[in-house]
């Protein structure tokens, strides 16, 4: 049997109750035979980039830690809310550092994207950037079909955070099995 | 009639284009704009609701939004970092964006960046038009101030801004923006 594809999912939210954050949790259940879903390091005690720190003083230990883990992944899925209309600025924060760490670490990388925001929208508009983003650091964005899991209050259950919606859970099993073509495709990982 | 315009950098390091961008703004803003400039977005921790409801919104956002909330206007000056906003200052938007009389809303903001390449941070400001949608700001349109390849147009030595086409498009931006603000704001 093929080597288990590592796939490590990165969380744009840092509250506890975060939708998001409850996806990415459940992400395993759903995963392919061949795939192996787990968290990204925890990217939440970053200093804001700024590149005369990172001249005087090197990455922090943390940023260091993300870029590793993306560098030995097969592939990464950011599963993330939309703040206002946009990537929130933590989450962009993170991959501003990771972006000028030696050996650019989402270089043809395969990246799979999920949001679930409380509007009806799902994080579509948060979407497109992070996909501009992934365009400048050279990734190679899975395409369809895409999880925008909108009016999210209404598909998690309130008090375990299980995602108990059955289209949705349909297209998020959908998207992992096609994302672990991809992946084997662009890694060569057979 | 005189104003105050609030300019925020997106740019922490010290040679920063942008914030070199910033300070060559009040020899070329009409007479009667006063700028200032906003706290630096550094000092705001990341975003986090948990945070936000347990000890509330931190001083340093709060300064932020006061600063943003006594200006006419605002003028954000703002590298581009991996083709879109820098995370720092998306942070702070994140952040002020909570805040009840929420600071950009009815705000006129105007955009301006500078870049090393030849598109000049526009990809930064177009997704940034979007995201000040989202609270309400008043952007203004054109002139755009899109400074390509910055490092031929700033004093290698003193970071001025030496480049007479971008001194000239930015006083016709901040006479514009003076008229939009004159025209749009709620103040």
């Amino acid at each position: 049997m093929a080597d288990k594809l590592n796939v490590i999912a990165i969380v744009g939210s840092l509250r506890k109750g975060s939708f998001n954050a409850a996806l990415a949790r459940q992400l395993p259940k759903w995963q392919p035979a061949g795939m192996n879903i787990t968290a990204a390091p925890d990217w939440s005690d970053l200093p804001i980039y700024n590149a005369d720190d990172q001249n005087s003083t090197g990455f922090p230990a943390t940023a260091t830690r993300l870029a590793d883990a993306i560098r030995a992944a097969d592939g990464v899925i950011f599963v993330t809310p939309e703040y206002n209309y946009g990537i929130p600025g933590g989450l962009k924060n993170a991959i501003d550092w990771v972006s000028r760490v030696k050996d650019q670490p989402f270089k043809d990388k395969p990246v799979a994207i999920q949001s679930a925001t409380a509007g009806p929208m799902g994080g579509a508009r948060m979407q497109y950037h992070l996909r501009q983003a992934m365009v400048f650091l050279s990734a190679f964005t899975f395409n369809t079909p895409e999880i925008f899991v909108g009016s999210a209050h209404t598909k998690f259950d309130e008090k375990t955070m299980e995602f108990k919606d059955e289209a949705g859970i349909k297209f998020i099993t959908q998207q992992l099995a096609a994302f672990e073509g991809f992946a084997r495709k662009l890694t060569g990982k057979a | 009639m005189s104003m105050n315009v609030l300019v925020i950098c997106g740019s922490l390091r010290k040679a920063s284009y942008n914030a070199a961008l910033a300070r060559a703004l009040p020899a070329l803003a009409p007479e009667g704009m006063h700028l200032t400039d906003a706290p630096r977005v550094d000092t705001m921790p990341h975003y986090n609701y948990d945070d936000q409801v347990a000890t509330g919104f931190p001083p340093s956002v709060t300064a932020f939004a006061d600063a943003i909330r006594a200006a006419d206007g605002v003028i954000i000056v703002s590298p581009e970092y991996n083709w879109t906003i820098p995370g720092a200052l998306k942070n702070a938007i994140d952040w002020v964006s909570r805040m009840k009389e929420q600071p950009f809303k009815d705000k006129p903001v105007a955009l301006q960046s500078a870049s090393g390449a030849l598109l000049g941070g526009s990809r930064m400001q177009y997704h940034l038009r979007q995201c000040l949608i989202s609270i309400d700001a008043l952007i203004f349109g054109r002139p755009e101030v899109i400074v390509t390849f910055a490092p031929q147009k700033f004093d290698e030595a003193t970071l001025e801004l030496k480049d007479q086409t971008t001194r000239d498009m930015i006083k016709l931006q901040l006479a514009a923006f003076e008229t939009f603000i004159q025209k749009v704001g709620a103040k």
